[in-house]
C-alpha cells in the first residue's frame, strides 16, 4: 500500500438512512465526503442531530439494525469497509480502528475491573500471555496519566471519577495501537479543566504514535489549536472543510461564520456582563422534513432566492477549501 | 436607589438581600449496606448572599459540591446545618408542609430537562403542573381555562408557539425542552430561579439562544438568577457576582470583573486557566483583539 500515506481513509458519497418501525425513513447522512490523511487530527463540528455520530458509527460499521448505508464507499487502507464480513470487521475493530465513546460510564463494564477490561482488548487481538498482558495494561495506564497504575488496575469503573473513566476508555481504545482513533464527543460530559487534560492526552497520543484521530464535537472551542483540519456538518451534510486556522480565521459558510462568532464571544474578558450573545435564530431542520434547497437557508442571514429551491454543490473558492454555499458560485 | 456596584443601569434595587446562605453543611452517606456506610461531606461551609435582581453564579469543578448547594437552596435536600435565609426567613430546617409557599418563589431548572419531565405529558401538562400543586394556596384562582391562557402566555414568553401546547414533550428538541422547563419554572412567577447547569450539554447556537432568553426574561420579570456551572467562560458573560467552590467550600466570592481579572484563590486560577487556553487559541485564530 504505497498510497496509504496519500489516502489513508476516505469516505465517498456516504448516505445512511434510518428506517423507524413506524414512520418515514430519515436520512441522517446525505452524500458525505471526507478524506483523512495519516497522522492528522480531523474535527467534525456539528449540532446534535446533524449526523456526526452516525458518521462515527458508520466508519466502524456499528450502525443499529434499523439503519442502512444506502450508497457510497468507506475506504480504509485500500479496503471498502462496507464490503467486509462481520468476521473481518471484528478483526478490524479495536485493532486498526477504535472508538472512544461519549459516555465512558455506559461503555465500560461495571462488573469488571478496569485492568481486565483493557486486557480484554489485547486478548482479542494479540497473541500474548497473561503476564505480558498485565504488563502491557500497566504501561497503558501510565501512558494515559495514572501514576499509581496498580491501584487503578484492580478498581471498578464506579470507583473512578468521570475524567478517570474517560482515560480508561482511551487506554482501552489505544491498547492495540490502532491507526485510526474515533473520539465521539470525548469531553462533552466533563468539566472545563478535565476537557483540557483529555485534549492534551489525545494530542500526545498522536505525537507519539502517529495515530490519525477523528474527533467529533459540537463545541468549536475544543478544536481550536487541537485539530489540523475541521469539517463542519449541518443537517446530514458536510458544508465546509478547512484547516483549523482557516475555519476560525476566515470561515466561508454563513453557518460557520455565525458559530465562530458565538465561540469568540464566550471568551473570558470580564469587561462587561449582560449583553446579548450573537445567536443563530431558529433550529436545524427536522431530519424527516429536510428542505429541497440549502438546509441552512431558513436560518441564514445572507439567503438569496436560489437558496430555497436548489442545494448548492461544492464550490472551491480557495485551494482545498470546499464549501457548499451559493455565495461562492452558481 | 443608590448602588455602588458598577453594572447595568436597569438594576436599581441591588440593596435588598433575596437569598443569604450562611455556614451551609451537608453530608451524604455512601455505600448501600449499613456496615459499609461512609459519610461524605458534600458541602462543608458555604457562605454567600444574592441581592434582588442580581445574577449570582457558583462555579467549580465537578464534585466541588455546587449542585448540592443548589438542591439545598431549592430545599430538595435538607441541609445538616447552616442557614438559608429567603428575605429574612430561615427555611433550612422547615418541614415540607411549611415550604409550599417558598417553593413558589424559588424554582429550579436542571441540566437535563427531559429527565425532569414526565415523558407522557404534553407541553401544557408540564407547564401547568406547578399551578396544580400550588392550587391550595391560590384558592381556586386557576380554572382550566385560566391555566390554559397562562400556559399560552408562558410559551410565548419562552419563544415556543402555543399551538404546540398539546404535543407530547418527546416531540420537542433539546433546546425547546429547556425552554419548556423555563416556562414551567416561571409559571408561579418566582423571584429566584436556580439554574443548575441549565446551559450545559446544549449545542453552541442553542446555548446562545437560551442565554439570550434568560437575559430577556430577567429584564421583563426582574428575576434573580442563581447559576450553577462549571463553565467560567459562559458564566462570566451572564453573572454580576461569581462565587468559586472547591471541595465543598466557597473559597472566593467577588464581582465578575474582579474574579476574572484578579483571581486570588488557586481554585479560581485553575478554572480560569482551563477556560483561557481555548480562549486564547480562538482569539489568536480569529484575529480578534477582544
Amino acid at each position: 500500500m504505497d498510497d496509504s500515506k496519500e489516502c489513508f481513509a476516505q469516505v465517498r458519497e456516504l448516505t445512511v438512512a434510518y428506517y423507524p418501525e413506524n414512520g418515514a425513513p430519515v436520512r441522517a447522512l446525505d452524500g458525505v465526503n471526507i478524506e483523512l490523511r495519516a497522522g492528522d487530527i480531523v474535527g467534525i463540528l456539528g449540532e446534535s442531530g446533524c449526523g456526526k455520530s452516525t458518521l462515527a458509527s458508520a466508519l466502524l460499521r456499528l450502525l443499529p439494525p434499523h439503519a442502512r448505508c444506502e450508497s457510497g464507499t468507506i475506504l480504509f487502507r485500500g479496503r471498502d469497509l462496507l464490503n467486509l464480513s462481520e468476521k473481518q470487521l471484528r478483526a478490524l475493530r479495536g485493532l486498526e480502528i477504535s472508538l472512544i465513546s461519549q459516555d465512558p460510564a455506559l461503555s465500560l463494564n461495571p462488573v469488571m475491573t478496569v485492568g481486565s477490561q483493557i486486557g480484554e482488548v489485547l486478548r482479542a487481538h494479540l497473541p500474548i500471555d497473561a503476564q505480558q498482558r498485565r504488563e502491557r495494561v500497566t504501561e497503558l495506564l501510565q501512558e494515559v496519566g495514572f501514576d499509581r497504575s496498580d491501584e487503578i488496575y484492580s478498581a471498578y469503573p464506579h470507583q473512578l471519577s468521570g475524567g478517570q473513566r474517560q482515560r480508561i476508555a482511551i487506554a482501552q481504545a489505544i491498547a492495540c495501537r490502532p491507526a485510526l482513533l474515533i473520539a465521539d464527543e470525548p469531553t462533552s460530559k466533563l468539566d472545563a479543566t478535565l476537557q483540557a487534560e483529555i485534549v492534551a492526552l489525545l494530542s500526545q497520543i498522536r505525537k507519539q504514535h502517529g495515530t490519525t484521530i477523528l474527533v467529533i464535537s459540537h463545541d468549536p472551542a475544543l478544536f481550536a489549536g487541537f485539530a489540523d483540519r475541521i469539517a463542519v456538518m449541518y443537517a446530514g451534510r458536510i458544508i465546509e472543510v478547512g484547516s483549523s486556522a482557516e475555519i476560525f480565521g476566515r470561515p466561508l459558510h454563513p453557518y460557520t461564520q455565525a458559530l465562530v462568532r458565538i465561540a469568540a464571544s464566550s471568551v473570558v474578558t470580564g469587561s462587561s456582563t449582560r449583553f446579548q450573545f450573537p445567536a443563530i435564530e431558529g433550529e436545524s431542520p427536522d431530519p424527516s422534513r429536510i428542505p429541497i434547497g440549502c438546509r441552512f437557508e431558513p436560518r441564514c442571514s445572507e439567503r438569496m432566492d436560489i437558496c430555497s429551491h436548489s442545494y448548492p454543490r461544492e464550490f472551491m473558492p480557495e485551494p482545498s477549501r470546499p464549501v457548499n454555499c451559493f455565495k461562492y458560485g452558481k | 436607589m443608590e448602588s455602588n456596584l458598577p453594572t447595568n443601569s436597569s438594576i436599581d434595587t441591588w440593596t435588598e438581600s433575596l437569598l443569604c446562605v450562611k455556614g451551609l453543611h451537608k453530608q451524604y452517606v455512601r455505600g448501600g449496606l449499613w456496615w459499609k456506610r461512609v459519610p461524605v461531606a458534600a458541602v462543608s461551609g458555604v457562605d454567600f448572599e444574592i441581592l434582588r435582581g442580581q445574577t449570582f453564579a457558583l462555579v467549580g469543578e465537578s464534585g466541588s459540591g455546587k449542585s448540592t448547594v443548589a438542591r439545598c437552596v431549592a430545599r430538595l435536600e435538607k441541609p445538616d446545618s447552616g442557614r438559608i435565609l429567603i428575605q429574612g426567613t430561615d427555611i433550612a430546617q422547615f418541614h415540607w408542609r411549611d415550604l409550599l409557599p417558598f417553593r413558589a418563589s424559588i424554582q429550579i431548572v436542571f441540566q437535563d430537562a427531559v429527565t425532569s419531565m414526565n415523558p407522557r405529558f404534553s407541553a401544557l401538562e408540564v407547564i401547568e403542573e406547578p399551578l396544580l400543586i400550588q392550587r391550595q394556596r391560590s384558592q381556586g384562582e386557576y380554572t382550566p381555562q385560566n391555566r390554559r391562557d397562562l400556559v399560552r402566555t408562558l410559551m410565548e414568553e419562552v419563544g415556543i408557539t402555543p399551538d404546540w401546547m398539546n404535543r407530547s414533550i418527546l416531540h420537542f428538541s433539546g433546546g425547546q425542552r429547556q425552554r419548556l422547563a423555563l416556562a414551567r419554572a416561571l409559571a408561579l412567577r418566582p423571584q429566584l430561579l436556580v439554574l443548575d447547569e441549565a446551559l450545559s450539554g446544549l449545542d453552541l447556537s442553542t446555548q446562545a439562544q437560551i442565554a439570550n432568553l434568560l437575559l430577556d426574561l430577567q429584564a421583563t420579570h426582574s428575576l434573580t438568577y442563581f447559576l450553577i456551572s462549571h463553565d467560567l467562560a459562559l458564566v462570566a458573560r451572564l453573572a454580576d457576582v461569581i462565587g468559586v467552590m472547591s471541595r465543598g467550600q466557597t473559597v472566593e466570592v467577588g464581582q465578575t470583573q474582579q474574579i476574572v481579572t484578579n483571581p486570588n484563590h488557586v481554585a479560581t486560577k485553575k478554572l480560569l486557566a482551563s477556560a483561557k487556553p481555548t480562549a486564547s487559541n480562538l482569539t489568536a485564530l480569529t484575529g480578534e483583539s477582544t
